[in-house]
């Protein structure tokens, strides 16, 4: 009986399929992350109400101006949010959101009634930083089911102007 | 009955071109198709200055497809028919660099940070991105690749590459921002579109390669070339906008020039050979391997398991790497070696064993090879220059010793020499192998162009 030769190229092919299982695992972790951050099944219908997004005074904490989306970087801005509009057994909380995705002011999280005495939900600015970032700014009113945000109720993104 | 006579095609086709252009002609069209639907799309539905640029940089990205099929044509084995396919592919690509260039900076880089910075941003990179090509094409010891595909590869990595993702990532983050809740949920969401749309857009110019210039891609080693090649191409246009990006962020507070030079330090020399160029290895390596098997369904899963295992690296890192946070003190310069060292070093390191792995077998089979030629006397490759021609400093040895004594012209002829023995070495192991489709025709061509090539070089070797 002849011995079949010995073909390094298999060696390497079946590296390759071993590597295969350790990448589907990788793949896999990365949906069941996916899948807990953002459980199926979680759209309740429910819509928050953002009154809108104003020019924001931190002495006196409160808004003026018109309503607006775009900001220049040396302007302070905040959410105003209109918790009763929401089911009083949820927990939610609000959060805005920077350019590069770090959260950069938040309430919550707790019931509406919890949260009815800050409707005004500021940008704060980036540490060691003296203006806002430019780009695009996202806040988002969440709900909370088991520990994290599962559903936005309400989204409004604004710009900040490079100059 | 001589040696050659008794040789045989591995799969003889004296007439028309191999199945695989057609396959190779069908990925270009797609290519194409998606490339300017996309674009299009993006511009109506978006609106985006990315969209824009995908629009704008069409013209670009025709004029390299173009200059890259001339490009291949030049590899006809007529001089005169070579250098002026060249000298269009060239110029052809030469003027897409340009106008992407001028694209990128009117669309993307100057509404930022303006073209000044862009251009301060792409020379910082250029210099380490050179010094990775020349490291990557001589990490083939044995057969190093033609400058001009190691130069298609990296232009695709860095134009058509990055063409491809603008649109896809643009509109999958649009879509996901709508949709989904931000944090974790969205980071592992934006990992998954950069790891599938950038992997494939890169593998798909290593794939082209394998199809069409099957002379230039003889197994995994060629393949983790050209595909690192690809991966150093993308790096670069992606450390320069992002360079340039965050610059203009910082800048108004004093501290654009740290940031665009830490995003230089960790894309351009802690992630030159890292990242993309691993990724893009790692999907080489596996069309490399499906080169040297021969059933269908295992060429098949090779090249699959290569994007698979890129595609799992690439979204590794994209996805976890938060949860490598870096301290803003001293310790903070060993974390960040640290961290790339942990999440990308066990994906480099594969590329490196699979690289050592076949420039061994390589090595072992042009030896091989090279004593089958010398023994049947055909004159191509003499006994005394195999060891010599296996040893790639005995081979620069040989050609400094010609370059002393007979200048440079006799340099040049011992390395075209040299070169044609190895490409003959290695045409001869793919035909034992079975696994080449040009006709034995084409070994004779090549012996006979090496014994004209030791004629003229009027070269004797040593011993």
């Amino acid at each position: 009986m002849r011995a079949v030769p010995y073909d390094p190229v298999r060696t390497l092919y079946r590296t390759l399929l071993i590597f295969d299982f350790v990448a589907i695992l990788i793949l896999a972790a990365g949906l069941a992350e996916f899948l807990y951050f953002e459980p199926p099944g979680q759209q309740t219908g429910i819509r928050a109400t953002i009154a809108g997004v104003y020019q924001y005074d931190p002495t006196t904490n409160k808004t003026f101006g018109p309503e607006r989306s775009t900001f220049t970087r040396t302007q302070l801005f905040a959410a105003v949010v209109d918790w009763k509009s929401l089911p009083p057994n949820i927990i939610v909380d609000a959060r805005w959101y920077d350019t590069l995705e770090s959260i950069v002011g938040s309430v919550g999280p707790g019931t509406p009634a919890q949260l009815e005495s800050q409707p005004i939900v500021p940008v704060a600015l980036p540490t060691n930083l003296k203006h806002n970032l430019p780009g695009q700014y996202i806040f988002v009113v969440e709900r909370w089911a088991n520990g994290v945000p599962v559903e936005v109720l309400a989204r409004r993104i604004v710009q900040v102007e490079r100059s | 009955m001589s040696a050659i006579a008794r040789a045989r095609a591995a799969n003889p086709r004296p007439r028309g071109r191999p199945a695989r252009y057609g396959v190779a002609l069908a990925v270009t069209a797609i290519v194409v198709i998606v490339l300017v639907a996309s674009s299009v799309l993006d511009y109506v539905f978006l609106d985006t200055i990315p969209g824009r640029t995908a629009l704008y940089g069409l013209l670009a990205v025709g004029l390299v497809t173009l200059g890259t099929f001339i490009g291949v044509r030049a590899f006809d084995r007529d001089p005169a028919v070579r250098r002026r396919h060249l000298i269009r592919a060239g110029v052809l690509l030469g003027l897409a660099v340009l106008l992407w260039l001028l694209v990128i900076d009117l669309y993307v880089f100057t509404s930022s940070a303006g073209p000044s910075v862009a251009a301060i941003c792409a020379a910082a990179c250029l210099p380490t991105t050179a010094f990775g090509l020349v490291v990557v094409r001589r990490l083939d010891r044995n057969e190093k690749e033609p400058w001009r595909l190691v130069l298609v590869a990296f232009a695709w990595g860095a134009i058509v590459a990055t063409s491809m993702v603008i649109w896809g990532e643009s509109l999958w983050s649009a879509i996901a921002e709508r949709l989904l809740v931000p944090g974790p949920g969205l980071d592992v969401s934006t990992a998954f579109s950069a790891g599938l749309l950038e992997e494939l857009a890169k593998g798909v110019a290593v794939l082209l390669l394998f199809l069409v210039m099957r002379n230039e891609f003889d197994d995994v080693v060629d393949g983790i070339v050209y595909g690192a090649a690809v991966g150093l191409g993308f790096n670069f246009l992606e450390s320069v906008a992002y360079m340039t990006n965050l610059y203009a962020i910082f800048s108004p507070d004093g501290v654009g020039g740290y940031a665009a030079g830490f995003q230089w330090y960790s894309r351009q020399v802690l992630g030159l050979f890292f990242g993309h160029a691993t990724y893009t290895a790692l999907i080489g390596a596996g069309i490399g391997i499906a080169r040297q098997l021969h059933g269908r369904r295992q060429q098949a899963a090779a090249v699959a398991s290569g994007f698979l295992i890129a595609i799992a690296a690439h979204f590794s890192w994209d996805a976890w790497v938060q949860f490598f946070p870096i301290e803003s003190s001293a310790l903070g310069l060993v974390e960040i070696h640290l961290r790339t060292l942990i999440m990308t070093g066990p994906f480099t390191a594969l590329v490196i064993a699979l690289l050592l792995s076949g420039l061994r077998y390589e090595g072992e089979a042009l030896r091989d090879q090279m004593q089958l030629e010398a023994t049947e006397g055909t004159g191509a490759i003499l006994a005394p220059e195999v060891p010599i021609l296996t040893n790639p400093w005995r081979r620069l040895g040989q050609r400094m010793q010609a370059l002393t004594q007979r200048g440079f012209k006799a340099y040049f002829a011992l390395a075209r020499l040299q070169t044609a023995q190895l490409d003959l070495a290695m045409e001869r192991w793919h035909r034992e192998r079975q696994e080449i489709d040009t006709p034995l025709e084409a070994e004779y061509e090549l012996r006979k162009r090496v014994i004209e090539l030791r004629r003229q070089a009027g070269f004797q070797p040593a011993g």
